[in-house]
């Protein structure tokens, strides 16, 4: 520095140097974040290989902060190309040196994986598209280390501009022009807040950087201090000399090592480039900067217990006031900001307050850095404008829900804040629209809760963490906080009781109306949050003990048998399959699921959307695997060894031959009681007969069931229909069980199934099954997105036609399993989506085209689904000879039966125990929950059987599971594995038939995928 | 865990001095500063090193206790070599954290805030450790791993106990998952 030059001048010539010294080529390795990853190695690799390749001066390699896209860890970016590589490990690193550097060319395999390809340049990935980043405009470019890098991107220049063109009044104008909030929490005004500081009386005045980020699930401000540090010291001059502070200090969570680290070396750098310190740029302001690590207490988030800490006292809150802009450490007035509303500041100077109004909502303006973690494809670190939609988050940003799972909702401002569920996905997020449904912005910590994510755990861990973090001054917030836990610690183990729900809710409007500080007003947010959207799990939990999610271990033995509707032990017959014992296996699908032919097949296998092998690479292929033991395993099948030999003679009609119908029989039977089946078509199976296709299902795979059931003394009456519930009584039957399905199509407005040429779905299957359908069906539009509308177009495509189906929504919402969407697109059928059929077109009685509007995504519904709605002036008609109508089925309710019906047209039943409004009359299966799935008919077959026992004095307690593979299979292992796919029928010829498309898993894959189960029973039972 | 601290050496108090000389002068907002650098001097707070700063520093002993036993960073006994610290976080915890807990306990034979007998590892769950994005995570010592599953857990301490020399390297596996090779 020149003698005669200014502090100012000599700062921007070193701005100028180091701007001029700024590498054009770059290799950017974040090592910070995606150090966990091993960033350090990939480093070393480069600097080796760069040294080997002669490279050194050319290519500057700069370790930066956090990039963005942390799920893709170790995050490079090679510049000036703007090409970023994810997920690298030292052994890529030649490569990358060979065909990028050298070569120009891009290693595919390591790019973002977009829709339709990798995505070499980071400018492409929609992750980045949709942002906006402004405060982070630095963090993963510059080296946080070097504070040359800092200024050459501009660190500091807000600090001069401020020093020397405005008076401290004129910052705090600009600031509270700006609208900017505090970005902590509460959404203070920050304008204001400094504006008190600054009116406050005496001459000793404190700032504080608040950086415990305390919220577990929150790394906002980990990775603005690791990746821009001087972006925060320059937050903070700013904030002192419009408030007039010397003293600062920044307190900082021990859990954050790199960030401390990286903060001491801006702080010793900025002191020496005269930034920090006495007469700051020969300005005369003074003010230097000190570090607190924290010590480990959440509490210390709150204003006035972070306070006590940096006195070095116990970290507990005081009531308030006075605030600490009045007295505040040490009873000096005292200004407390957090990382990310200070950072914010040096921007708002640079595009000017009144840009800066301009992005965001009426009340929130700016932007608003969120940390995007938990169930989502790309987890990682977004600032996006205030107003931006969980949808815009979730599914724009961060690529949608991992593993395509359903959304259940969004985990906002940590244990102060709520759970906002998918209905709100369209909701702009700002601090007054996140309160009002229930949750916080809190400090922008944003975890996506899936399916397999159960919200009365979610209660239960925070409020665990609550308890454990309070402070334990105010004895609302101690004792209540662990009533709480206590309860919620009984629901999840499945003793709740049914008044606990209330005892919860009313325990939690008082801890949060006498606690002292908002550790404690806040704590039950969590659970009121979940109570108000999520109460039926809450219930399920304390009435069925059944988590939906499979997640509360006191409930169940494991995640996929608990998922069962039938509640297979699927562990044990997995191991018994994987130990070539295929008979036992099949002995223990037996114990409670009688349809094991059929389910191999046509189950939509709850239990593998909760198998936590999905979490690691792919679920098992439990359903393959149950067609592989009841294909290898000879019938004639003996019930299996348990089987009751008592005879009751207690008789029990079962209405309906369906899988509701029969698993009831059978558990009947194997509670001892005489039953008789009444069956209105000539031949057993319900849907699974003339519902399913038989390339789905073949007639002789469903006759061994049926077959086994009957074996067991069933006795079935074929073709008879019953009109009267009473006659049965007269008859000598003591129960009844009703499962009739629901075998009538849903209307659909505009389609008129009587007309001539226009079938409804339903029926058109059933004639199919009996051979009933007469003449060429031609060209064929099938009107539907569910399993009844692709079974139509397959089959009618098997009878000759030429097939399209027409969904009004788009692909990935359609109901119809995965597989068989492919299947029929395979076997060439057209399909299209998001196209409302309005009418059909018809000449003399003649059908000659559908007619349709176009459809488009419109507002959410209460499930987070957009609605379609229809686009104006988008008529257009699909020539076909056909149309088969298949948009849903409805229960042919009997009104003579005298039973109650939900709104639904369902009957209406307990869900504990099935019972019907009239006494001694149970129903299940389709018939009361609408089109469902044959598992969960099979489920209440059973469980109405338990009710029909207990009714005639039984226990109702199926015998316990056999446990034949009582050993823990030794050669699990954790290694990545795929899943094999069962071989399909050849596709030519496959379509002329109703030949069974999908053919068993070979016994070598059968065994092996059997292997990748990690027994998570086994798991539960060690611990 | 009940360590005696009577061993045979008695503990060196010499640093202590220049832990209160180097704040001088000392008051109590250096208090947490110093009693963190009495850890990682002795790995804990080892009771006659309190006693010393209070007498050197004026501050009461008990004021020193106070603090100590509020924060969850203190530890009164002595700790492992190898802290490892298990994030229980939001994001860890629906992705799998309690799996990883266990299975890390299961390993070393002992549960979350204790230490193994070897003094070789303490294991002590974390609230969050800010690598959420990477969750499940955990740190051991200042080095993070991100992305875990048990096995990858267990194998990370086994990579430790073997670099160390450590004599139970793979001893006790208490009922732990086997990772034999697949029969043929
Ligand atoms: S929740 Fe585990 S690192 Fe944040």
């Amino acid at each position: 520095m020149s003698a005669m030059n200014t502090p100012i001048e000599a700062l921007q010539i070193r701005r100028r140097e180091a701007i001029a010294s700024h590498p054009r080529r770059a290799v950017r390795i974040c090592c910070t974040g995606c150090r966990a990853l091993g960033a350090l190695e990939v480093h070393a690799a480069f600097e080796a290989e760069l040294a080997a390749a002669g490279l050194t001066r050319d290519v500057a390699l700069i370790k930066t902060g956090c990039q963005g896209v942390c799920a893709g860890a170790p995050v490079i970016g090679i510049d000036p190309e703007g090409i970023l590589y994810l997920g690298a490990r030292p052994e890529d690193v030649p490569e990358i040196v060979r065909t990028t550097l050298l070569g120009g060319n891009v290693v595919e395999r390591l790019c973002f994986r977009g829709a339709d390809g990798p995505l070499p340049k980071r400018s492409a990935i929609p992750f980045f598209a949709a942002q906006n980043q402004i405060v982070l405009d630095r963090c993963g470019r510059i080296d946080p280390t070097r504070i040359e890098s800092a200024l050459a991107a501009g660190a500091y220049a807000m600090l001069e501009q401020a020093l020397t063109t405005m008076d401290p009044e004129a910052v705090i104008r600009a600031i509270t022009a700006s609208g900017l909030r505090g970005r902590g929490g509460a959404g203070f005004p920050t304008g204001r807040k400094w504006g008190f500081a600054r009116a406050a009386a005496g001459d000793v005045k404190y700032l504080v950087c608040n950086a415990d980020e305390g919220d577990p699930g929150a790394f906002m401000d980990r990775a603005v201090i690791e990746g821009d540090p001087h972006a925060v010291l320059e937050g903070m001059l700013i904030a002192a000399y419009a408030i007039g502070a010397r003293h600062g200090y920044v307190y900082v969570r021990a859990e954050y090592p790199i960030a401390i680290e990286h903060l001491h070396i801006a702080i010793t750098q900025a002191r020496e480039w005269g930034l920090l310190g006495g007469n700051i740029l020969g300005l005369g302001m003074d003010f230097d900067v000190a570090i607190k690590a924290g010590a480990g207490a959440f509490v210390c988030g709150e204003e006035t217990a972070l306070l006590a800490s940096i006195e070095g006292k116990r970290g507990q809150p005081r009531p308030r006031p006075p605030f600490p802009a009045q007295s505040g450490l040490w009873g000096k007035p005292t200004n407390i900001n957090n990382v990310e509303t200070l950072a914010n500041v040096p921007a708002i100077l640079r595009m000017g307050a009144e840009r800066y109004a301009g992005m965001g909502t009426p009340t929130s303006k700016g932007t608003k850095i969120f940390a995007l973690a938990g169930k989502v494809a790309h987890t990682g670190l977004v600032e996006a404008p205030m107003g931006v939609t969980l949808r815009e988050l979730v599914y724009g940003i961060g690529g949608g829900v991992r593993k395509g799972r359903a959304f259940k909702a969004a985990q906002m401002g940590g244990p102060s804040g709520g759970c906002v569920p998918a209905r709100y996905l369209d909701l702009p997020i700002d601090y007054e629209s996140v309160k009002e449904v229930g949750a916080i912005m809190g400090s922008g910590g944003l975890i996506i809760l899936d399916e397999n994510t159960c919200m009365v755990d979610i209660a239960r861990y925070f409020m665990d963490f609550c308890a454990k973090e309070s402070c334990g001054k105010c004895a609302p917030c101690r004792i209540g906080t662990t009533r709480m836990l206590e309860i919620l610690q009984r629901i999840c183990a499945g003793e709740g009781q049914p008044q606990d729900v209330d005892k919860l809710e009313a325990l939690a409007y008082q801890v949060k109306k006498n606690s002292l500080c908002g550790l404690g007003q806040t704590a039950a947010n969590p659970v009121l949050s979940t109570l108000r959207h999520f109460r039926e799990e809450y219930m399920e939990h304390i009435a069925l003990k059944q988590c939906r999610a499979s997640v509360c271990s006191g409930l169940m033995e494991s995640p996929c048998s608990h998922a069962c509707p039938a509640g297979v032990d699927v562990p044990d017959y997995l191991t018994l399959a994987a130990e070539d014992r295929y008979a036992e296996a099949l002995a223990v699908v037996q114990m409670r699921n009688p349809l094991a032919s059929v389910c191999g097949r046509v189950c939509d296998h709850p239990c593998e959307h909760r198998c936590r092998r999905g979490d690691m690479d792919e679920p098992l292929g439990i359903r393959d695997i149950k067609r592989f033991v009841t294909d290898t395993v000879a019938a004639p099948w003996r019930p299996p060894e348990p089987w009751s030999e008592r005879e009751t003679q207690r008789r029990v009609a079962v209405i309906g031959a369906g899988p509701a119908g029969l698993s009831c029989a059978y558990f009947l039977r194997f509670f001892g009681h005489r039953v008789t089946i009444f069956e209105s078509l000539p031949e057993p199976g319900g849907m699974l007969r003339v519902g399913i296709p038989a390339y789905r299902l073949p007639v002789e795979r469903l006759k061994l069931d049926i077959d086994f059931i009957l074996s067991t003394g069933v006795e079935l009456k074929l073709n008879a229909p019953v009109e009267n519930l009473d006659a049965l009584f007269d008859a000598g039957y003591e129960a009844v069980f009703l499962g009739v399905g629901a075998h009538e199509s849903a209307p659909l407005k505009g389609i008129d199934t009587a007309a001539p040429g226009v079938l409804d779905g339903v029926r058109f299957l059933r004639d199919v099954t009996f051979g009933k359908v007469s003449g060429p069906l031609g060209r064929t539009a099938v009107i539907g997105g569910g399993n009844v509308a692709i079974d139509a177009a397959r089959s009618a495509l098997r009878l000759g036609a030429e097939v399209t189906v027409v969904y009004r929504r788009t692909r990935a919402e359609m109901p119809a399993y995965p597989e068989e969407i492919e299947a029929a697109e395979h076997e060439g059928i057209a399909l299209v989506f998001l196209a409302q059929p309005t009418g059909v077109v018809d000449d003399h009685g003649r059908v000659t085209a559908l007619r349709c509007v176009r459809m488009e995504p419109g507002a959410a519904d209460a499930s987070g689904r957009r609605q379609p709605v229809a686009r104006t002036d988008s008529a257009f008609q699909i020539p076909c000879d056909t149309v088969i109508s298949a948009v849903g089925q409805k229960v042919a309710a009997r009104d003579a039966w005298g039973l109650r019906l939900t709104p639904h047209g369902t009957y209406e039943t307990d869900p504990a125990a099935l019972a019907t409004s009239r006494d001694r009359v149970f129903a299940g299966g389709d018939c009361v929950r609408g089109p469902s799935s044959v598992v969960q008919a099979i489920g209440d077959g059973q469980r109405a059987a338990g009710s029909i026992d207990k009714l005639f004095g039984g226990t109702g307690k199926l015998p316990d599971n056999l446990k034949l593979s009582r050993s823990r299979y030794a050669a699990q292992s954790e290694e990545p594995a795929t899943r094999p796919r069962p071989p399909l029928a050849a596709l030519a010829g496959r379509t002329a038939s109703f030949d069974e498309v999908v053919a068993t898993l070979g016994d070598g894959a059968a065994r092996c995928e059997a292997r990748r189960c990690l027994r998570c029973d086994l798991e539960k039972t060690c611990q | 865990m009940s360590i005696s601290e009577c061993t045979d050496k008695p503990l060196d108090l010499s640093p202590v001095a220049a832990m209160v000389a180097d704040r001088a002068p000392f008051s109590e907002g250096d208090v947490i500063d110093a009693l963190q650098d009495m850890q990682t001097r002795y790995g804990y707070l080892p009771r006659a090193a309190m006693d010393e700063m209070a007498r050197l520093s004026g501050v009461p002993v008990a004021r020193l206790y106070g603090v100590a036993t509020f924060y969850s960073q203190f530890h009164l006994q002595p700790h492992g070599r190898h802290a490892v610290r298990v994030c229980r976080g939001t994001a860890c915890h629906v992705r799998g954290a309690a799996g990883i807990l266990s299975a890390i306990s299961r390993h070393l034979g002992i549960e979350d805030g204790d230490t193994t007998p070897d003094m070789q590892f303490s294991i002590e769950s974390v609230a969050c450790l800010g690598t959420c994005f990477l969750a499940p995570v955990m740190l051991v010592d200042d080095q993070y791993y991100g992305n875990l599953t048990s096995d990858k857990a267990v194998a990370t301490l086994k990579r430790i106990q073997a670099r160390d020399g450590a004599p139970n390297a793979a001893a006790q596996p208490a009922a732990q998952k086997g990772s034999a090779p697949c029969p043929p």
